[in-house]
Order: C-alpha cells, then sequence, then structure tokens
C-alpha cells in the first residue's frame, strides 16, 4: 500500500462512515457500532501509513494533470509526508477512542447515530486537511470542520446555552475565515496554482536564480513582494487564531463546553484548534519568511497561552478549566511555527500536535467518566470523584504530568522541544523569539499551577455524607481499554520519536532542569494556595472574582460590544436605506404603473362593438398621419 | 400561363382542405356519424403538420407556384421559417379541436376550423399579394363565424366586434396592396422590385404609405395598439377553444403575414434613405402594445380577460424583432410567437380544465386559490405557463425567446425601444406572478368543483407543457428551428 493510497484511505473511509451511519440513523446502537469499526479501521490503515510513509525529502509525483480553471491550475492531490502520517495517526486514534467513547457516554441518547456522523464527518475534514496537497482541498476540509464543529456543540440543541455556543463558535470563527479564505485565494493567485507546491515553491521563493524544485517554471519568476508575502500570510494566520480559538478569538471554546464531553474532546484533542497548526505547517517555508506573519503569531499566542493558563487558574468548571488549557496548549503549538528557524522547521509544533492530542482526548474522555459519576462537571461536584476506579486516577494523573510537561511523558519533551525552538529562535533570527519564550517560561509555571489544582480538586478526600456517588454506571470494557491505551501513550508516545517520523534535534539538559524547576513552583504554589475546604478557592476567593474568571475576563461582552452590536447597527442603517430609500424607487415604480393602469382602463371603459370603431378610426387617423409626414 | 408546381411543398396547406372537403361529404352521406368529422378533421391536421415537417430542416430553396423564367416570380415559399410557423398553427388548432370536446363539436365547428388553419399554412408560405390577400382573409372569417356559433348573445356581441374590426382590416389590406403594386409594378413581394421602386422618390413614398396602411391592416389581426380594441370583448365573451384559437393560431398566421411583408425590406435596408416610416410605425406599434397590454393586463381580475390583455402585450413583443427588418428579426419574431402560442395555449387549456366547458362563471383570479394542491396537474402546466410568458426561470424558454427577440433590435440600434421592452418585461412578471403567486396557498373552501369531462383539456396542457419543459432544457431546438 503506498502512502497515497493511505492518504486516499484516510479520506474516504470516513466520509463512507459518516455517509452509512446517518442511512442507519434509526437504528443508533448499530449506526454506532458502524461509525466505531471504520474508525478502527482508519487507526490500522494510519499504523500501516506511518510505516509506508515517504522518507523526508523524497517528493511525491503528480499523478495526473491538474484541472485547469481560466489562468489557475488546480491538482486536487492528496499527499502523505513522515510528520503528516504521524498526526494522521493520531488524529485516527483519537477518533476512535472518542467513538468508542461516545457509545456508552451516549447511549441514552436518541441522536447518537447523527452524532457518530458528524464525529465521522469531523475526522474526515481533519485528514482532508492534514493530507491535501492543494489550497482548495485544505479549503473545504477547513469549512466542513467549521460546519461539523456547530453541529457538535449545538447537539443538545434543545439547551439555550449549547444552541448559543454553538452559534458563538460558528460566528467566531467564521469572521476569522474571512481572513483565511482572502489568504488562500491570493497565494494561489499569486502562484497561478492551488496546488502546495507550486503556492510554496513561489512565495518561497527569494530571488537568485531559479530554485531546484519540481516546479521549476513557477520558481524561475520574479520573487514575490515580501509585503505582499507577509499580508497574504497575516490573512491566514488571522483564520488560523479564529479556528485555534487564539487572542482575540479565544472565547468561543470555554463555551463550547456546552456540546458532549466526547465532541469536546475530538475538537480539541485532534481536529479543529490543531487544524491550523497542521497548515501553517505545510506553508512553513513561505511562513519563516514572512515577517509580519510570524509577528502577528507570535504576539497573538505569547498573550494567549499566558492569558488562557491564567484563566484556567480560576475556573470553576473543570471542563472549562480542560478548554482553556487547550487554547494555552495550542497557543504553545503555534508559537513553536512563530518562533522556529528554517533550519528547524515545523515538527517541534507538529510534535506537541502529537503529544497535545494523545493527553488531552485523555483527559477530556477521563472527566467525561468523572462527570457521569458526580452528575456534573463543577469543581465543587467532582470533589473525590476520582475515587470511582483506579483507572481514573491513574488516567488523571498521568493526563494532566503530561498536560504539565513533567518529564519524559509525552507533554514534557513535546515542551521541552518547543522551549528549546523558541529559544535558538530568539538567539538565531529576528522574530517574536523572546517574548515567545518569556510567554513559554511563565506559562510552564501557570500550567503546572492549574495541573495540579485540577488534580487536587478531584482527589480531595470528602466526607462520607457527600461521596454517595453513583457506582452504577461503569464504562464498558472498550471504553476502559480505550482510556488505558491513551494513558500509556501519554506515557511513551515520545518514542515516536524514535521513528523518525518528525524531525526534531536533541534539546539541552539545562532547559529539562529549568523547566523542572519551574514545575515545581507552579505546583507548590498552589498546593500552599489551596483552600481549607472548597478546591474552588486556591486562587479565586470572592464572587466577584470567580465570575470574572468564569466569564472569560468578559471577553463575550466585548465581542457582543464590539463588534455584534456595531455589525447589526450597521445593518440596522443598511436595511432603513434599503426600505425607505431603494425600495422608495420600487414603490414608486409600482404606483406609477398602477396609475399608468388606471387611466389607460379609463380609455377603454366603453367595450361596445360600436366603440371599437372609435379606436379603428383613431389608428386610421394615425396610419395616415404617418403616410403624411413620410410625404415628403 | 403555365405554373410550375410541386405538390409536396402545397400539402400542409392543401390536406386541411382535403379534409374539409371530405368532412363535408361525409356529412352528406352519412350525416348520423357524429365522430367522422373530428377524426379526419384531427387526420387532415395532422397530416398537414407531417408534411411541414421536411419543410423545417431544409437547406436549399423550397419555391414552387413559379412562372416561367426569364422574369419568373415564385408565389409559395415553404422556407424553414413558413414551415415552422405552418406547423406551428396547424398543432395550435389541433390542440384547438382537442379544446371543443369530441363529444360537442359538430361539422361546422370541424369545417370552420380546417378553412381557418389552411388560410394560415398558406398565408405564411404566399409570395404574391393576390394569395396573400385571400388566404389572409380564410384564415380570419372562419373564425368570427366560430365565435358567434352555437352561442350566447354576449358572443353575439364578441363576434360583432371582431367582425366589424375584421371589415375594417380587410379594407385597409385591399388599399395597402393596391398601393403596393401602384408603388412597384409587380403584384409579388419581391425584394429586387421594391428595391427599384425605391430609387424613385415618389414610388418610394407610396411604397412606404403601402406598407403602413398593411401593417395598419395586420395590426388588427395582432391585435397591436391602438388596433387592439376587439380583443378583450372577443376573447372573453367567445367560447373558450376559439379564444384560445384567436391567441395561438391566428396569431401565428398573423406573423406570418407579416413576415411576408416586411421580408423585401431587407434590400432596401442599407439605401439611402432608409425605410425609416416602416420602422416608425412599427415602433409605435411595439411601444404602444408592449405598455398598454402590460398595464391593463396588470389592472385585471378575470383570466380571461387577463390573458387577452397579455396577448395585446405580447403582440408589441413579437413585433420588437422586426423592427430590425433582417432576416433574423424575421426569425425571431416567429419564434418568439411560437413560444407565445404554445405557453397561452397551455393557460386557455388549463383555465379550460379548472372550469370546464361552462366557462363564463367565476373566473377570477381568486377561483385559483391554492390550485396547485387542489389539481396539481392543472396548476403545475398553468404555472409553467405563466412563467414562459413572464419569461422568469424555470420557465427558460421564455426567457430565451425574451432574449432572442430583444438581440435583433439592440443590433440595429433602437435602443429606446429595447429599454421599453425591459421595462415592460418587469411590469409584464409582475402581470404573471400575481396570477402564479395565488396559485400557492390554502385552497378555499368556495373553489369551484373539478369539472369531470376534461381529459382533452388535460391533455393538452400536458402535452403544451411537456414541449415548453423540453425546449427549457435544450433552447437551441426552438431557436435553430428558426434560423
Amino acid at each position: 500500500m503506498s502512502a497515497l493510497w493511505v492518504a486516499q484511505l484516510l479520506v474516504g473511509i470516513p466520509v463512507l462512515a459518516a455517509v452509512v451511519t446517518l442511512a442507519l440513523r434509526r437504528t443508533p446502537a448499530l449506526a454506532a457500532l458502524v461509525a466505531t469499526g471504520a474508525s478502527l479501521l482508519s487507526v490500522v490503515v494510519a499504523v500501516v501509513g506511518m510505516a509506508v510513509a515517504p522518507v523526508r525529502g523524497e517528493n511525491l509525483v503528480l499523478l495526473r494533470q491538474p484541472l485547469r480553471v481560466g489562468a489557475i491550475e488546480m491538482p486536487f492531490e492528496l499527499w502523505s509526508g513522515p510528520a503528516t502520517a504521524a498526526v494522521a495517526a493520531v488524529v485516527g486514534l483519537v477518533a476512535a477512542a472518542v467513538l468508542v467513547f461516545t457509545r456508552w457516554y451516549l447511549a441514552d441518547d436518541d441522536r447518537l447515530a447523527q452524532f457518530a456522523a458528524t464525529v465521522s464527518l469531523f475526522t474526515a475534514a481533519m485528514m482532508l486537511v492534514v493530507h491535501a496537497r492543494d489550497l482548495v482541498l485544505t479549503l473545504v476540509g477547513w469549512e466542513v470542520m467549521g460546519w461539523c464543529s456547530y453541529l457538535l456543540i449545538g447537539h443538545w440543541s434543545r439547551k439555550e446555552s449549547a444552541r448559543r455556543a454553538a452559534y458563538k463558535a460558528f460566528l467566531v470563527t467564521r469572521v476569522a475565515d474571512i481572513g483565511f479564505v482572502l489568504g488562500v485565494v491570493g497565494l494561489s493567485a499569486g502562484a497561478g496554482s492551488t496546488g502546495l507546491d507550486r503556492v510554496v515553491a513561489f512565495w518561497s521563493h527569494t530571488g537568485g536564480g531559479c530554485v531546484d524544485t519540481v516546479t521549476q517554471t513557477a520558481a524561475c519568476v520574479a520573487p514575490p513582494e515580501p509585503w505582499l508575502r507577509s499580508l497574504l500570510l497575516s490573512l491566514l494566520v488571522i483564520g488560523v487564531l479564529g479556528k485555534s480559538a487564539q487572542f482575540p478569538f479565544q472565547d468561543w471554546l470555554p463555551d463550547a463546553m456546552e456540546g458532549p464531553t466526547p465532541a469536546s474532546a475530538l475538537i480539541h484533542a485532534a481536529t479543529m484548534v490543531a487544524a491550523g497548526t497542521v497548515v501553517l505547517a505545510q506553508l512553513f517555508e513561505v511562513l519563516v519568511l514572512a515577517d509580519g506573519a510570524r509577528w502577528l503569531l507570535g504576539l497573538s499566542t505569547a498573550a494567549t497561552m499566558v492569558g488562557a493558563a491564567v484563566l484556567a487558574l480560576g475556573q470553576s468548571d473543570l471542563k472549562r478549566l480542560l478548554a482553556w488549557s487547550t487554547v494555552s496548549q495550542v497557543a504553545i503549538m503555534l508559537s513553536a511555527l512563530a518562533t522556529a528557524t528554517a533550519e528547524i522547521g515545523p515538527d517541534p509544533a507538529l510534535f506537541h500536535l502529537w503529544s497535545h492530542a494523545i493527553f488531552k482526548s485523555l483527559l477530556f474522555l477521563t472527566i467525561g467518566w468523572l462527570s457521569v459519576v458526580a452528575g456534573s462537571t463543577l469543581a465543587r461536584a467532582l470533589r473525590g470523584s476520582v475515587a470511582v476506579h483506579q483507572l481514573a486516577r491513574v488516567a488523571w494523573l498521568f493526563g494532566l504530568l503530561a498536560l504539565a510537561g513533567a518529564p519524559f511523558v509525552v507533554g514534557g519533551l513535546s515542551k521541552e522541544h518547543v522551549i528549546s525552538t523558541a529559544y535558538e529562535g530568539a538567539i538565531g533570527a529576528g522574530g517574536p523569539g523572546v517574548i515567545v519564550l518569556a510567554a513559554l517560561l511563565v506559562t510552564v509555571v501557570l500550567t503546572a499551577a492549574y495541573a495540579t489544582r485540577a488534580w487536587l480538586v478531584v482527589t480531595a478526600s470528602v466526607p462520607e455524607t457527600e461521596s454517595a456517588h453513583d457506582h452504577a454506571r461503569m464504562p464498558s470494557a472498550p471504553v476502559l481499554a480505550a482510556l488505558a491505551l491513551l494513558t500509556v501513550l501519554s506515557v511513551v508516545g515520545g518514542l515516536v520519536l524514535l521513528t523518525g517520523l518528525f524531525d526534531i534535534h536533541g534539546t539541552s539538559l539545562w532547559w529539562m532542569v529549568l523547566t523542572v524547576l519551574l514545575i515545581v513552583i507552579g505546583g507548590g504554589i498552589t498546593w500552599l494556595a489551596r483552600g481549607n475546604e472548597d478546591p474552588r478557592d486556591s486562587f479565586v476567593r470572592t464572587p466577584r472574582q470567580r465570575a470574572l474568571a468564569d466569564g472569560g475576563l468578559g471577553f463575550d461582552t466585548a465581542y457582543r460590544r464590539g463588534v455584534a452590536e456595531p455589525v447589526l447597527g450597521l445593518a440596522r442603517v443598511v436595511a432603513f436605506l434599503d426600505r425607505e430609500v431603494v425600495d422608495g424607487y420600487v414603490r414608486g415604480a409600482a404606483a406609477s404603473a398602477g396609475i399608468a393602469g388606471w387611466l389607460t382602463e379609463r380609455g377603454h371603459r366603453r367595450e361596445a362593438a360600436s366603440g371599437g370603431v372609435a379606436l379603428v378610426a383613431l389608428g386610421l387617423l394615425v396610419a395616415a398621419g404617418t403616410a403624411v409626414l413620410a410625404w415628403r | 400561363m403555365t405554373l410550375d408546381i410541386q405538390w409536396a411543398l402545397l400539402l400542409p396547406a392543401l390536406l386541411p382542405v382535403a379534409a374539409m372537403v371530405l368532412v363535408l361529404l361525409v356529412d352528406a352521406v352519412a350525416p348520423r356519424t357524429r365522430l367522422a368529422a373530428p377524426v379526419l378533421g384531427a387526420l387532415g391536421l395532422l397530416g398537414g403538420a407531417v408534411a411541414a415537417v421536411p419543410g423545417l430542416v431544409a437547406t436549399e430553396p423550397r419555391l414552387t407556384l413559379c412562372t416561367p423564367a426569364p422574369d419568373g416570380r415564385c408565389m409559395w415559399d415553404g422556407s424553414p421559417l413558413a414551415s415552422t410557423l405552418q406547423l406551428g398553427a396547424l398543432l395550435a388548432t389541433l390542440a384547438v379541436l382537442a379544446l371543443v370536446s369530441v363529444r360537442r363539436v359538430g361539422v361546422v365547428e370541424v369545417v370552420l376550423l380546417l378553412a381557418s388553419v389552411s388560410g394560415a399554412a398558406a398565408v405564411v408560405a404566399a409570395r404574391d399579394l393576390g394569395t396573400w390577400l385571400v388566404t389572409l382573409e380564410l384564415a380570419t372569417l372562419p373564425v368570427i363565424a366560430l365565435v358567434a356559433w352555437r352561442e350566447r348573445r354576449a358572443a353575439a356581441h364578441g363576434a360583432l366586434t371582431l367582425l366589424t374590426t375584421s371589415l375594417v382590416s380587410f379594407g385597409l389590406l385591399v388599399l395597402g396592396t393596391a398601393l403596393w403594386v401602384t408603388a412597384t409594378g409587380d403584384p409579388t413581394l419581391t425584394g429586387s422590385s421594391l428595391a427599384a421602386a425605391w430609387e424613385v422618390s415618389e414610388q418610394r413614398t407610396l411604397a412606404g404609405l403601402a406598407t403602413v396602411v398593411l401593417l395598419a391592416g395586420l395590426a388588427f389581426k395582432l391585435s397591436a395598439v391602438p388596433f387592439h380594441a376587439w380583443t378583450p370583448t372577443t376573447l372573453t365573451s367567445g367560447p373558450l377553444p376559439v379564444s384560445a384559437l384567436l391567441a395561438s393560431a391566428s396569431k401565428l398566421a398573423a406573423v406570418g403575414a407579416l413576415v411576408v411583408v416586411l421580408a423585401p425590406y431587407e434590400s432596401v435596408l442599407g439605401g439611402r434613405p432608409g425605410p425609416h416610416v416602416v420602422v416608425a410605425a412599427l415602433v409605435v406599434l411595439v411601444v404602444a402594445s408592449m405598455l398598454v397590454g402590460t398595464v391593463m393586463a396588470l389592472r385585471q381580475t378575470e383570466v380571461v380577460r387577463l390573458l387577452a390583455w397579455s396577448t395585446v402585450a405580447q403582440a408589441g413583443w413579437i413585433l420588437l424583432p422586426l423592427t430590425a427588418l433582417t432576416v433574423a428579426g424575421r426569425q425571431a419574431a416567429a419564434a418568439y410567437a411560437v413560444v407565445y402560442a404554445v405557453a397561452s395555449l397551455v393557460a386557455f387549456a388549463a383555465v379550460r380544465a379548472v372550469h370546464g366547458w361552462r366557462v363564463e362563471d367565476g373566473r377570477n383570479l381568486t377561483a385559483y386559490r391554492g390550485l396547485l394542491r387542489r389539481d396539481p396537474v392543472a396548476g403545475g402546466t398553468l404555472a409553467l405557463a405563466l412563467l414562459v410568458l413572464a419569461g422568469l426561470p424555470p420557465g427558460v424558454i421564455g426567457l430565451v425567446a425574451k432574449v432572442v427577440a430583444l438581440r435583433p433590435a439592440v443590433s440595429a440600434g433602437l435602443w429606446p425601444v429595447a429599454v421599453v421592452a425591459v421595462v415592460a418585461a418587469v411590469l409584464g412578471i409582475a402581470v404573471y406572478v400575481r396570477w402564479f403567486a395565488v396559485l400557492f396557498g390554502e385552497p378555499e373552501t368556495g373553489a369551484p368543483a373539478r369539472p369531470r369531462r376534461r381529459r382533452a383539456s388535460v391533455a393538452v396542457a400536458v402535452v403544451g407543457a411537456a414541449v415548453l419543459v423540453v425546449t427549457s432544457v435544450l433552447p437551441q431546438l426552438l431557436v435553430g428551428l428558426v434560423s
């Protein structure tokens, strides 16, 4: 099986699964089973794909002539590279785990089949983005993901809050997508092709002779303007910031927690929020030359990673804590792209994507389990819930360790590489390296702090009277197996580096020592600050502070005041102009037609047989008159 | 004088005549066979239609009734354009025969229909003024009898109006013919003799006057403003199938006659001075018909009266491409006339299917509320016909016909007329959508009951709608047919 075949299968299988699942929606259990089976098949294919992935530097040849649309050529090709194969494998794995978990978690839901179908389609869209060798395909996958996220977040559409969260996610990401679409159009138009190879070759061409790539023709033309490259990449970055919930678009993601927990696991771990990392990694050779876009990305991610970590500290709802941690972690991923030099490449970011996908899906699925036990995701309710099962304790522990970046677990390894990438960027090249490095170090402390808090909450000992948890609903064996697998992977997932799929240089031991120190400081702060009774009170003590933290520092209000209300106001002005000015002409035309009709009707009132003669006479007069006039 | 005759080319006109003679003979021999007349009539019409088909795709000239060379003139031209109009007129008459209903149709109706259609088939192919004049009247006069025959007093009133109009029209046509012969010295409508006459100032003026008078006479047949007054009265008071005949086959005959008259003008188009008088007369007819017909149709609530006024407006559209006086314009006019004839036949057939043969009662727009749910076949075909008349997709062929009709006028530089046409088209959309919108919605309880015997009407509506659908999907079928 060639790498190209794997790519096509990985996109095709979930699409097919989505269609079949939707067709079987009358029997939800069977439908979910089909979707799960297909996702497990995808995992097998993806693992094979890791084995047959092309080695670095090997180019896949184009199979057929590209489609020509006007002056633009569209190859519509898929491809696979080493890092792509690894990312695809983790996407498939997370999707499979999510579907296995869904069958247990949503077993009573009447729309289980629709949910499973949407998850499959979502996975297909992400696979398309991962494997796209054509920006149009990327765009298709990107948009389908946006739509599926709307469906998943709003799955419980009977809840007002779920509907609002779905609208919010959709609107915020749509607004940012304006930039993405403009960027894609600009990049394709400049290169005369939507094919990734030609786009990258054209825009990463800096002059000085023809670059020896597959597409020499594109490379031999004059180099593109640097400002144009920066502008287009910045537009693209805006779209990525929206989809990845980075400042200033961050506020939709915590609200998206209104969706079912498996949906959150999928959106947060492997698909939507990570898609931007994949797209920018594909365009890395251009991004590294576009200083404006790198500054935009670096500043936004630096602000986001610290701010989101601070907010995570203060959440009274553990699911929202995980949401803010996702925002912070995705910022770390993207910051690696913003600071990496051309020699380092995009792989540290992709490696962090890989590890984040594993531990974040583990954390979400575990909290889903615990919330079933406790009946809520509120920190107060979840106290001591981890006592339900030993696996829950272990899974939660290792998930949080990886989140905090403890050495040698998967999250620790990848975070080390991001930090050393930022350091190289800071000392080696221009760009936002210094700021990002500082933000990263602060974030390490904060991450350790909120991870410790999350640990303390669920392990807190509670008086016997309160721990009357319902032990009736234990997860099924496949769910436990999936959790166990994810737990193991979040410990040993770093071994993927041995396969050489990620092109990653070693990191310094000193950085490791420093981060361990920072983690200990962060954990220690939480330990010292822990409340006596209510673990919520570690950092947030007054109701006012709590409301501020839970409300994401009031960004929702800012969106409404700053964007929604001006846009609505503008719409009202346009509607007024349309109604009172433009419609005036239309109504005037209608009125004049009516008056003309009335007048004409008056002229035809006498419809007697002889009455016609008068008109006949008139006609004769006209005919004769014309003739006389012509008589010259 | 010997005439060179190719009988095959004359068959579209001769077969209905033969059928008419047969019907009379059978009636004389066996008066009790009720079905003989309609069957023979239908066969004659079908035979004529089949005989017209070869002319559609002919590439070489199909001239006959020619006088001997050297200065031979041909009096019959079975060109594709003429064949299309013949086919349209014959099939439209067949549809009208179906609408009259086999049970109620008598020998007189069949004979009158056949006489009318043989005139229509002949006039579009005629090339000499004698044949032209006689066959044009043959196409018109039987319709007057049809309006009055076996109908109420109101119908007699309508027939009287039509008769008055026809007499005036006939007078004008005879005058015009005489003037034409005086001006050109040639009893045939050929370009070369007109071009020769155009060189001389007095003859040019006379020829222009002749054409204007002929136009006035034909405008009666076409019900173009200001010669339209008979149309609403006659169409609403006569029986519905005859109204359908007036709106379809008669209209095609009138267009064919007009095309024959205007054809010679192509040879003087580049002349100096050009035929401005004719263009001016046509423009007056176009603008007045479009505007008056549309705004009047906007105010009607009685559906047949609405269709009658829409006929007036559509006459303007048929005349619009003729203002260019080119062959493309004549073809566009024929194409538009055919589309209009099919659509209006469908509309009349649907109205007939909704009301039965007692069509005089309750033909208000309100009776059509919710027709699409109550009666999907009649409602659906009617909706399609209205969309085609309005020129709105999915009635694509109506839109194509409008564009085809606008193009010659625009390329001839007649921008103001094109602007008026666009305004009229916009207003026209309001006319038909007003009716179209009524078809949706909840059916009323007081809606008229569905008539029992209406299979023929429904069949006509469905076949016509099928033609509209096919030509909407493949508009090149029709546009290619006439060009």
